[in-house]
């Protein structure tokens, strides 16, 4: 019998998950029907912030306060809210998983998609901006290959300060190389920690998040990310064959 | 926020660089360019910044801080006058102060409306706007340059009582309503704000969002009300987007800019109308019931640079603040910001080290691996998915990714985006079966003749019980037994204890090629191959003369007979640009054959 194939983004996620365990990160889980404290309000992210809009963010029809998480760093909340509850002070951890935004797909953007969240913390001082540098570029050049060097641009997200746009330089085969866009990142702001019950003045930590698909699109190739879960086998198949 | 390079230059004795090298400073310190042009620029404001630089003088600001060079002049650090409240000509009421935080109103008299001088003109058009008269052009002017919102009226559409005019600032009764400047009338319900003509209790206007078209500046207008005010920006961004008049006014209100900008606003905009309008301001009233004020924030050398891992010196921090122009003082290891009304945004100590890590610049952050840390990471969970995976992959199975939402189910969504499908699925079984009746059409392009798509989806569910993470198989596998279940519920597997340890299987992916949008054909063809040949060939043969449209050749069957062999082999023809029709395909297996016949095979 001629074996099957598992999905591409099953097959991104496994090195992606390989590289991240070999530097001490575990993975971690969170409902995708998620509720509005864990996808917003423990993340700084204000009561009347414009991301909470109907045009931003799916709500749910007779059950208020419940959401489709727009980010997986909402499972970055439920792991600190678990630190704190075992009285813990270092965690790594990678969030890989569904998320949901309201907007008009394109072949850049679908109203679903995976998204790679995670977080380092530890005590004071010891997880800094410099060790998501190191983290985040040692993360793509295993993962796009080597010659890959990460910089940081300023940006703006409500739970992290500060916060970073990453770009990692990649060659595609046969192109010239270029920078692109490949997440968002920064250090956890405090009220990340305050907001589940961990103590600002004793843990620090970065975080980052960005869209798999995306990676994938870079790394393969690929023209249009609503063909990734399309249900169509053709895809699945659709990479010239390499033996493991 | 479009920016004009020779505006910005304004700010400056010294020249600027060129424009690459002014895109590059913003681009690495401070906000994004979204697109560059000549002297246009496009600039991505950040959220926490817009408050501040959704404006030339804000932005300037950031070049100089970035660039280190001074700026010529910054009208937000100029003193302000003291306005002559002159003869009570207007009165102002705010209703809630929460909703207008203030709210300044001037009286000039006499101006004369009519085109804008070139200079004017020629600014606006720069970035993008049109010009109007010098009237409303120079509201336009002053809060591209300083970022306040403005607005003015005809004086005379407002009803005079003891010689003074009355602006009233409340909420709006239910069903009252309004005619804009577009020339649209609006219904209105109280949770929209509305200035008012307070002797005639009629709305002139949607507070920060759009001016009323009763009291309209036209040719014939010679008194003029000014407004620089603040509204709440919750409130003015959820009637903007109602009323779908979300333009450059409501845009800077939802950002909250501090109030004490009205006044810097309305000292620039008298000024301005006095050059291109002229007319005597005879008054001004200002309504600011609760000043705002900010907090000095405070930090430490080691804060920062343990946040930043990086080993600034209090020097170069200090440098930082200086260039910034954020008041600093140190004392030993701490630092001190008094930040300026205009920087709402610094307001805790990680807000200061953002402020040096990105002005020295985030090239000089080392990056550093993370130490070691204490035990196995935990991925148990995953791997014990992924090994589920692993087995159905070993049986041949493949597996799909479908889209989450579904026609109907048990938990709707209140905002689909899709209304043919506002449910979330409570089952993979649907778009399962549709993917396998795909796949089952679509065979030939991707299995041997005689495989049959066998289908898997791991994902998420969403009953009324509550969400689960589902999987689901087309089939059964023979080798499990025959009441072996094709779908499970892996939230209440134990997955952990059967995926510690486990070492995944890993997969390399070539480049991705793209299948072609249109239908296949499907033709067998089977040869009595001559001595000396043997299959290997024989497709070699077969590849070489059906050229770029065949996209697959299998060998299906082999017998031999009377010492000769048969070969019968599928050929699968696909184009990437059209269908291929009976006749192309024909002639293709035509060519094929005689190829085949003249090296001695039979066509059988």
């Amino acid at each position: 019998m001629n074996p099957g194939r598992p999905h591409p983004l099953t097959v991104a996620i496994r090195e992606i998950a390989d590289i991240f365990g070999r530097m001490g990160f575990g993975i971690a889980y969170g409902p995708e029907l998620e509720d509005e404290f864990h996808n917003f309000d423990a993340l700084n992210v204000p009561p009347d912030h414009p991301a909470r809009d109907m045009q931003d963010t799916f709500w749910i029809k007779d059950q208020p306060g419940k959401v489709l998480r727009t980010h997986t760093t909402a499972v970055t909340s439920r792991e600190l809210e678990r630190m704190a509850k075992e009285g813990r002070t270092e965690a790594r951890v990678i969030a890989p998983g569904k998320v949901f935004r309201n907007e008009a797909t394109d072949t850049t953007h679908e109203a679903q998609f995976y998204q790679l969240d995670g977080f380092a913390v530890g005590p004071v001082g010891t997880v800094t901006l410099a060790h998501l540098k190191g983290t985040l570029e040692r993360f793509y050049r295993e993962y796009l290959g080597e010659g890959v060097k990460v910089r940081f641009r300023p940006s703006f997200f409500g739970f992290t300060e500060p916060s970073v746009e990453v770009d990692a330089w990649f060659t595609a085969p046969g192109k010239e190389g270029k920078w692109l866009e490949m997440c968002g990142a920064g250090m956890l702001h405090p009220h990340d920690f305050s907001s589940v019950g961990l103590d600002p003045k004793k843990v620090a930590g970065f975080a980052f998040g960005g869209g798999i698909e995306r990676m994938l699109m870079v790394k393969y190739g690929i023209p249009d990310t609503r063909l990734i879960h399309a249900g169509d086998i053709r895809f699945v198949y659709g990479f010239e064959k390499k033996t493991a | 926020m479009k920016v004009s390079l020779k505006w910005l230059q304004k700010y400056f004795d010294e020249p600027l660089p060129n424009a690459q090298e002014v895109a590059d400073a913003y681009t690495f310190h401070a906000f994004e360019i979204e697109e560059a042009e000549g002297d246009l620029m496009d600039v991505k404001v950040l959220p926490n910044r817009a408050a501040d630089c959704l404006c030339h003088r804000g932005l300037a600001k950031e070049l100089a801080a970035i660039l280190n060079i001074p700026l010529t002049r910054d009208p937000l650090r100029e003193p302000l006058p003291m306005w002559d409240v002159g003869r009570p000509t207007l009165r102002i009421e705010i209703e809630d102060p929460k909703k207008c935080l203030r709210y300044m109103g001037a009286v000039v008299k006499g101006v004369q409306v009519g085109p804008s001088p070139a200079w004017l003109k020629e600014a606006l058009e720069r970035v993008g706007q049109r010009s109007i008269n010098n009237l409303v052009d120079a509201t336009n002017y002053v809060m591209l340059d300083l970022g306040q919102p403005l607005h003015a009226f005809d004086a005379h559409r407002l009803v005079e009582r003891g010689g003074a005019c009355s602006i009233v600032v409340r909420d709006a009764k239910d069903g009252e309503r309004i005619t804009i400047l577009t020339g649209d009338e609006y219904g209105l319900t109280p949770e929209r704000l509305l200035i008012v003509d307070g002797n005639a209790d009629t709305p002139i206007g949607i507070a920060g969002v759009k001016g009323g078209s009763v009291a309209e500046i036209t040719n014939a207008t010679t008194d003029i009300i000014i407004e620089s005010a603040n509204f709440d920006g919750t409130s003015v961004r959820r009637t903007a987007q109602a009323l779908k008049l979300v333009t450059d006014a409501p845009l800077r209100f939802q950002n909250r800019p501090s109030p004490e900008l009205c006044a810097y606003g309305m000292q620039a905009m008298l000024e301005l109308i006095q050059k291109v309008a002229g007319g005597d301001a005879v008054g001004v009233v200002d309504a600011y019931p609760n000043p705002a004020t900010l907090s000095p924030v405070s930090t430490t050398l080691s804060r920062i640079n343990g946040l930043l891992g990086s080993e600034f010196t209090t020097q170069e921090m200090q440098d930082v603040f200086l260039r910034l122009d954020l008041p600093c003082k140190v004392d030993g290891e701490t630092l001190t910001v008094t930040p300026p009304f205009e920087r709402t945004d610094l307001l805790i100590p990680e807000d200061l080290a953002e402020e040096v890590g990105r002005i020295l610049g985030y090239d000089r952050i080392a990056p550093t691996e993370l130490p070691p840390i204490a035990g196995t990471p935990d991925q148990a969970r995953y791997r014990g998915i992924e090994r589920m995976k692993d087995q159905l992959v070993e049986q041949g199975f493949t597996e799909v990714s479908t889209q989450s939402f579904a026609k109907s189910g048990d938990v709707y969504l209140a905002n689909p985006l899709d209304a043919t499908k506002p449910a979330l699925r409570t089952s993979l079984d649907e778009n399962l079966a549709d993917a396998l009746e795909r796949a089952c059409r679509i065979a030939p392009l991707v299995f041997p003749p005689g495989q049959t798509p066998k289908l898997f989806e791991v994902g998420t569910v969403f009953p009324t019980a509550g969400e689960y993470l589902e999987l689901r198989m087309t089939e059964g596998v023979p080798a499990w037994g025959k009441d072996a279940p094709t779908v499970d519920n892996l939230s209440i597997a134990k997955l952990e204890e059967y995926g510690k340890g486990y070492e995944l299987k890993r997969y390399t992916l070539g480049t991705y090629q793209p299948f072609s949008a249109y239908p296949f054909a499907l033709r067998d063809i089977a040869v009595w191959a001559p001595a000396g040949s043997d299959d290997g060939c024989t497709k070699s043969l077969i590849e070489q003369e059906a050229g770029t449209l065949l996209v697959r050749c299998d060998l299906f069957d082999t017998f031999e007979k009377g010492g000769r062999v048969s070969y019968a082999f599928r050929l699968v023809f696909n184009s990437s640009d059209r269908t291929l029709t009976d006749e192309e395909v024909n002639g293709i297996m035509a060519k094929i054959s005689a190829t085949l016949t003249k090296k001695g095979y039979e066509i059988r």
